[in-house]
């Protein structure tokens, strides 16, 4: 059984695509995603091995929910668009699969015949963003979309990943790899990112030093990391 | 007593020749309040000719030539200046003094003074803004008087044996006092009133031609038809008393107003040979009645004697004519002349500034057309992927969808631009919502509140309807949360306010496709309503985008306007 994911905005055309692949016996649907907040979270969850994922959808899309996964956890990717004709050509060029919308059986079978033959996941980069812009969050129900040039630093803990603000602290499900492959924020401890615009003050201390930030919260720096941060500010 | 009688005679030749230019356009030279080069030229000359003229019909008396010279140098230093009176008095002193006799250096002094002191006076009083006094006529007086009397104490003076210059003075000084003054007076008066004929005649001049220009103001730019010709013929008429106006196009009559009216019908063709010459020839044709014969063309009854005729002028070519009659009995005035070209230039440039803003209508028109075509696709594409996302497993549903979205194509394809309802307005928005909401779901929520009493408000077609659907394609679509637009009405002075809210708050005035749909809305709204009117924005990020519909209604003249075009 191959498990799989379909992302997309709207909901016909989840339903539809659902009922086609509701026709193949070895396809298992693990969840029906609308956005790119929930996708994450049920990749975080489920760990399908193939996803459907449209490109358009609502603040994320799916060219950049593709550069916040793990590249170490990646799924298969099958593309799915109505008429982006740029990410089309892209696709194209590094014969990644995909399928246009409205899904035509034929084709997804052909597609599907290629994913079973080989389910390793492609090196996505070519077509991804190298940065993100936009980090998707949420506290408590609430989902949030959080601009990059707003964080302050983030940090993980037992429950997971944080992202700090000016007006506060919320959940991600990005991981602190891809915050720094994918955004200007640089490590200063094993467990903390930090915006170096964010810094108001190093202190310096025995085991390293302390980060204020412009919001008032205190970052601490290992003594690993200190001498990278403080070269970035022009410090010997 | 002989001698007063040979210089008024000869003062009185002065004032004929004074009469006569006053009634040609050199006449101006002489009221200019601010002479400048060329004009003190003028004057030099016709001052310096009148006092060498003085000097040669100047009476012998007693060895010496009683004159009116001093009138000429005085009239050249008050109307010149004092360089041009100092001239003036120097070159009829130095011909006074060619012509010898026992005062010649007095006379030649004194009147090179006589010219110089009332250019000082002039200066003087056009220095203190009192430059009018130059004209009243008891000032000239005076002054003359005063030189006059100079004159006659240099003679005293300079001349010599003195007992015979006492003697001649003793002779000359009464007349020459009297006659000078009086006359310098008499001729400064002449100038006088015909400067303020001339004032009055150019005044209510001026007042005609302006309130004819604010009467007709924005009629022809409205189109150049039968009924604004016939609304501005009317004014042209009123203002200017003429017997008959009329006003064509290049084919036909468009309008007749007064004395033969019942025979001059509009929307005949033109039969007057006059009319087609100007018109062909894009020149002002003129009748006057006497040197060449004006008839009717079409009844011989006809009671017009004279006619203008003036071609209008759209750029360079002539678009048809505005013709001033007058009756046989009545002698076409010069000013209505000028006056008639005066209009149809200002009426040349209503119809310009007309066709330009009709043009600015189609223009707006053609864009409107563009942005329907150009949303079409998008939208259609997307409600056709939702009814195939659904054919199979709703068939019910899907076939529901095909019909709004047939009923949508089928208002997008025979709708005009012209005004609508609002009812029919929601119509076209009740079938693309349905549409939206079949992609959206429940990620779409829309309520429409407008009272039911505003549906028959009149609106320009496709006034609401891009709105909404901009506040879907840039605004609740990329929501991740619900998105939720509320459409409102209310009617408020006669003012249609209509808002359209949505909860995205993605509002960015600077995106170019964006733009395009509100800003063709705005401008339409503000092309057939007026600058109050049109589209406003308002965004508070992430939290709401409210945009705000203001026109008028029940404004019947505008929306047959529309219509019309």
């Amino acid at each position: 059984m191959i498990t799989c994911l379909i992302v997309d905005d709207e909901l016909f055309a989840r339903e539809e695509l659902a009922d086609l692949l509701g026709q193949e016996h070895d396809i298992e649907i693990v969840g029906q995603c609308a956005n790119a907040i929930e996708a994450l979270q049920s990749i975080a969850k489920d760990k399908p091995q193939l996803i459907f994922l449209d490109i358009q959808m609502p603040r994320i899309s799916g060219m950049e929910l593709i550069a916040m996964l793990d590249p170490d956890n990646m799924p298969k990717i099958v593309f799915v668009t109505a008429y982006d004709e740029f990410a089309v050509k892209a696709f194209d060029n590094h014969a990644f699969d995909y399928l246009l919308k409205p899904i035509d059986a034929e084709r997804l079978s052909k597609t599907l015949t290629r994913v079973r033959k080989n389910l390793t996941p492609q090196i996505m980069d070519p077509i991804t963003p190298k940065r993100l812009e936009h980090i998707p969050c949420y506290s408590g129900n609430k989902l949030k979309v959080i601009a990059i040039q707003d964080v302050e630093y983030v940090f993980s803990d037992l429950s997971g990943v944080h992202v700090a603000s000016a007006k506060g602290k919320v959940h991600t499900q990005l991981t602190l790899k891809v915050f720094e492959e994918k955004t200007p924020l640089v490590r200063c401890h094993r467990q903390y990112l930090i915006s170096p615009k964010a810094i108001a003050e190093i202190e310096l201390l025995d085991t390293g030093a302390e980060v204020t930030t412009h919001s008032g919260d205190k970052v601490p720096v290992s003594r690993r990391y200190l001498k990278s941060l403080k070269q970035l500010f022009g410090f010997q | 007593m002989s001698l007063i009688l040979l210089l008024t005679q000869q003062m009185s030749l002065y004032l004929v020749i004074v009469y006569l230019v006053s009634k040609t356009p050199l006449f101006k030279l002489f009221a200019e309040t601010s002479p400048r080069l060329p004009h003190k030229i003028f004057m030099y000359l016709i001052f310096s000719s009148f006092c060498i003229m003085a000097t040669y019909f100047g009476e012998q008396t007693s060895g010496a030539i009683a004159n009116t010279r001093a009138m000429g140098a005085v009239l050249g230093g008050l109307l010149g200046g004092p360089v041009t009176g100092f001239l003036v008095g120097l070159t009829g002193g130095l011909h006074r003094y060619s012509m010898g006799g026992f005062t010649e250096i007095a006379c030649a002094i004194s009147t090179t003074l006589e010219g110089l002191s009332a250019g000082m006076i002039s200066f003087y009083l056009r220095r203190t803004d009192k430059s009018e006094l130059i004209y009243n006529p008891l000032l000239v007086c005076l002054v003359t008087f005063y030189a006059e009397m100079m004159q006659m104490s240099i003679i005293l003076l300079v001349a010599r044996p003195f007992d015979d210059a006492w003697e001649l003075v003793r002779q000359i000084a009464p007349p020459m006092l009297l006659v000078n003054s009086v006359g310098a007076a008499l001729f400064m008066s002449m100038i006088r009133d015909q400067k303020t004929m001339f004032d009055k005649l150019s005044s209510s001049f001026s007042t005609k031609a302006l309130k004819i220009a604010e009467r007709s103001v924005g009629l022809l730019s409205k189109g150049f038809n039968e009924e604004s010709s016939s609304r501005v013929a009317q004014i042209v008429i009123e203002e200017t008393n003429v017997g008959a106006v009329a006003i064509t196009d290049r084919e036909k009559l468009l309008a007749f107003i007064g004395i033969g009216a019942d025979h001059h019908l509009p929307g005949t063709p033109i039969s007057s040979k006059i009319t087609l010459e100007a018109i062909n020839q894009n020149k002002v044709m003129f009748a006057d009645g006497v040197e060449m014969p004006y008839s009717c063309s079409i009844s011989s009854n006809c009671r017009l004697g004279s006619s203008l005729v003036i071609p209008l002028r759209s750029d360079t070519e002539v678009i048809g004519t505005i013709k001033l009659y007058e009756p046989k009995n009545k002698l076409f005035l010069n000013i209505n002349r000028t006056l008639g070209e005066g209009i149809a230039r200002l009426l040349s440039n209503q119809i310009l500034y007309g066709r330009f803003e009709q043009q600015q209508n189609l223009l707006t028109q053609a864009e409107l057309k563009l942005l329907q075509a150009q949303v079409n696709p998008h939208f259609l594409f997307n409600a056709l992927n939702t009814i195939s996302a659904i054919i199979k497993r709703d068939p019910d549903m899907s076939k529901q969808l095909l019909q709004q979205l047939s009923q949508f194509l089928r208002i997008n394809l025979k709708r005009t631009t012209g005004l609508v309802t609002l009812g029919d307005e929601l119509d076209h928005i009740a079938s693309y919502l349905t549409i939206e909401k079949a992609r959206f779901i429940d990620k779409l929520q829309v309520s429409i509140a407008i009272p039911e009493s505003l549906y028959h408000c009149k609106v320009p077609a496709f006034t609401l309807q891009p709105i909404i659907e901009n506040a879907v394609k840039h605004g609740t679509s990329h929501m991740i949360e619900q998105g939720q637009i509320k459409v409102t009405g209310k009617l408020k002075n006669d003012v249609l306010e209509l808002e359209v809210t949505d909860n995205a708050g993605l509002y960015q005035p600077v995106e170019g496709s964006e733009g395009l749909g509100m800003n063709l809305v705005h401008k339409r709204i503000q092309n057939i309503f007026g600058e109050q009117y049109g589209v406003t924005v308002e965004c508070e990020a992430d939290e709401l985008t409210r945009v705000t519909i203001r026109l008028p209604i029940e404004n019947t003249e505008i929306s047959n306007m529309d219509t019309r075009s």
